[in-house]
């Protein structure tokens, strides 16, 4: 009986070796040769400067893993070069509708990463989920996008709008001697939002909104505005905008003489060098922001380049100083880089299930990654509050909320 | 089958099973949803001379329209989309009395009334009843199969109204009036109440095609759907093809959609360059489209 069970293992063996060697030799004919990495771009429109500098960051994490003979996929246990397949999109949602469905259905890429922003990213999420592609969608905030229902989508870099203010809202109250607040806000999704919450944290506090307006986000003319918020004698001033209506309102602040003790802006914690080119760096002397990286630094990075290395090599790679954006498509890059690294496939549900299982472990340049489990929204990085301090003919910024990273007291009221 | 009506039935069974053979259904649905509107514009621009800038006004419209139907009545989409259609002719009925004027100037106060009702619907007073500024998202009914055939069946019906209107009494009392008004009313022909029904039914072509588009892609925020692009497409696909014909358009659409998708995939670099000498040429050469070319060596276009 044991000769025989020997005999049966031993044919068994014979007839499982062409086989396995089949399979190996399948196995490797399988090894892609490339990993496709599909995106869309506005080269004019509205989004194009936005979009550009997001593709930047994103071509130079491409750049960097190809240089070092590919990205690390688990799946083949291999280094693989990474193919960024780029399609533009002309600020256009209908034409991007088209053109991510290039991407998924004839250019068959492994991997789909949003647009710049809410607009260009909402005709993805419908798309992505009906094609069951995971959608890395890198700076399109709209809370919209992000349901219980749809596990094909993940937020890779900004926290989702309306969680923006949550640090303001807190800098507000615990400041002590501001108790009457203005907010205006342009009225879109993006803006919109942060307005809600703002006041929705702001109520009961003690802190009173003593103006709170929303404007068409084509508003380029802010001087008739700023004189009525000036008469609602407000300690603080809140301007939620797009970079357009940020400078629109701070150079109409400083051509109109008007000073306030407290005035914030969003964007020029994002494109300092644009803002500070078209209203002055003494425009922005003790205004008030939300600091991301360059101007934010995490120390704590323990995935990727720490910021001051990107910062040299991506001068050294494109001659310019990166900016939030270009940090924010590194950051994707990265994002995709450790999905790759940890899951055992290419299937996009695997690849969203390893999302979550590095999600929380994971501190980029771009601080913690972390996301909601049950939507794919972004909720590890928080944005602090910030302060301009003029230095010289510069301005550098001061941490003043939440006390944990503060550098610095607020100087307040403003000089 | 009444003339051009086998032509009607080929671009529908064409769009029918395109998408068993090719994979980007986007590009599909778009390009019907160009079709639907460039046939729109056809039934105003071709048959009563009109040429709506703000076309783009009613889509929207019906976008809206179709969507606040799903999102506060609970309808089902395909109810919905005939909620949009009538408030893109109800919007039609407000601005009826733009026919009074011409040329330049009504293709200028349509453009105008299209912002207005862009505001309207994206102002933030209005949030509970249209979301304001800030998007709808219908998610919940999103269907991009049942989207795709229900276009389908809007452009047939886009192409059976055009078929209509080139072999009716109708057609061409609209074709007299384009021609000259007067002279039509002298001959008997209701001019107000005929130019009415054209528009009404243009608006309403455009209300389905902006209705459909909203299921199809389900989250968008107001700019999008109003944006003056989509009438400029529209109006250039129509010329390019030739107005006042059934093929006109179709080509038009088949021929420039088709290259604006081809190059901005394949040679986005030379967009603006090759779309823009392809307009220049047309224009300079051929301003009553390129049927007029067949109509040149006596080909009857339909």
């Amino acid at each position: 009986m044991t000769k025989y069970l020997r005999l049966r293992r031993w044919l068994l063996a014979c007839a499982a070796l062409p086989m396995v060697l089949l399979g190996a030799a399948a196995s490797q004919a399988a090894v892609p040769k490339e990993i496709r990495i599909g995106t869309l771009y506005a080269d004019s429109g509205p989004f194009a400067t936005s979009s550009l500098s997001q593709l930047a960051g994103l071509k130079f994490w491409v750049n960097e893993v190809n240089r070092q003979g590919g990205v690390f996929v688990r799946a083949y246990g291999r280094k693989i070069p990474v193919r960024l397949v780029t399609y533009n999109d002309r600020s256009s949602t209908t034409t991007a509708a088209t053109l991510y469905n290039q991407l998924i259905t004839e250019d068959r890429v492994n991997i789909l990463a949003a647009d710049f922003g809410s607009v260009l990213t909402s005709v993805a999420v419908p798309i992505a989920r009906e094609h069951q592609m995971l959608l890395f969608d890198q700076t399109g905030t709209g809370a919209a996008f992000f349901t219980r229902d749809n596990p094909y989508i993940v937020l890779t870099s900004l926290p989702t709008s309306a969680r923006w203010p949550y640090a303001l809202a807190d800098f507000l109250k615990a400041q002590g001697k501001i108790r009457r607040v203005a907010l205006l806000y342009a009225t879109n999704d993006f803006t919109g939002s942060q307005a809600q919450t703002l006041r929705a944290r702001l109520q009961g506090s003690g802190v009173k909104l003593v103006f709170d307006h929303g404007v068409p986000t084509s508003t380029s003319s802010y001087a008739l505005l700023l004189h009525n918020i000036q008469a609602s004698r407000p300690d603080a001033v809140i301007e939620f905008g797009f970079p357009d209506n940020d400078i629109a309102f701070l150079h109409d602040l400083q051509a109109s003489g008007i000073k306030f003790k407290m005035v914030f802006t969003i964007f020029p914690g994002q494109l300092l060098a644009l803002v500070q080119k078209n209203v002055g760096a003494q425009t922005l002397a003790y205004t008030y922001t939300y600091p991301t990286p360059p101007l934010l630094v995490y120390n704590r990075v323990n995935y990727g380049m720490g910021l001051d290395r990107f910062s040299r090599a991506f001068h050294a790679a494109t001659g310019t100083q990166p900016n939030f954006l270009n940090i924010a498509g590194f950051n994707t890059g990265l994002i995709i880089q450790k999905t790759l690294d940890t899951a055992p496939n290419l299937r996009q549900m695997t690849l969203r299930r390893s999302v979550m299982r590095f999600s929380g472990k994971l501190h980029t340049l771009d601080g913690a990654f972390r996301i909601d489990a049950t939507t794919g929204a972004q909720i590890g990085e928080a944005l602090p509050v910030g302060q301009f301090i003029p230095v010289g003919k510069g301005l550098t910024v001061r941490m003043v909320y939440p006390p944990a990273i503060a550098t610095g007291r607020p100087a307040y009221p403003a000089p | 089958m009444p003339r051009g009506g086998w032509y009607s039935v080929g671009v529908v069974l064409m769009f029918a099973v395109l998408p068993f053979v090719y994979g980007n259904h986007a590009l599909l649905f778009n390009m019907m949803m160009y079709l639907v509107l460039a046939q729109g514009i056809n039934v105003l621009f071709g048959f009563t001379g009109y040429l709506p800038f703000g076309y783009v006004g009613f889509f929207g419209t019906g976008a809206y329209g179709t969507s606040l139907a799903i999102l506060l009545l609970h309808l089902p989409p395909l109810p919905a989309l005939l909620v949009g259609a009538a408030a893109a002719m109800l919007v039609g009925l407000v601005l009826a009395p733009l026919l009074k004027l011409s040329g330049a100037y009504f293709a200028i106060a349509s453009l105008a009334a299209s912002e207005v009702v862009y505001y309207i619907v994206s102002n933030p007073h209005l949030t509970p009843l249209t979301q304001g500024p800030y998007g709808i998202s219908l998610v919940q009914t999103y269907n991009a199969a049942q989207s795709y055939a229900v276009m389908v069946a809007v452009l047939a019906l886009a192409l059976g109204a055009v078929v209509y209107l080139r072999n009716s009494n109708l057609g061409l009392a609209l074709q007299a009036i384009r021609e000259e008004p007067i002279s039509a009313g002298f001959a008997g022909i209701n001019v107000v109440r005929e130019r009415t029904r054209a528009w009404l039914l243009s608006a309403a072509l455009a209300g389905l095609a902006g209705g459909v588009y909203a299921w199809h892609v389900s989250v968008f925020y107001p700019k999008p759907v109003f944006d003056l692009s989509i009438s400029v497409f529209a109006i250039v696909f129509t010329l390019f093809g030739g107005a006042a014909t059934l093929l006109g358009p179709v080509v038009g659409t088949l021929l420039l959609y088709g290259l604006y998708n081809w190059i901005g995939i394949s040679q986005p670099e030379y967009f603006q360059l090759v779309f823009g000498i392809v307009i220049v040429v047309l224009v300079l050469f051929l301003p009553n489209g390129l049927m007029s070319l067949l109509r040149r060596i006596r080909v009857d276009v339909p």
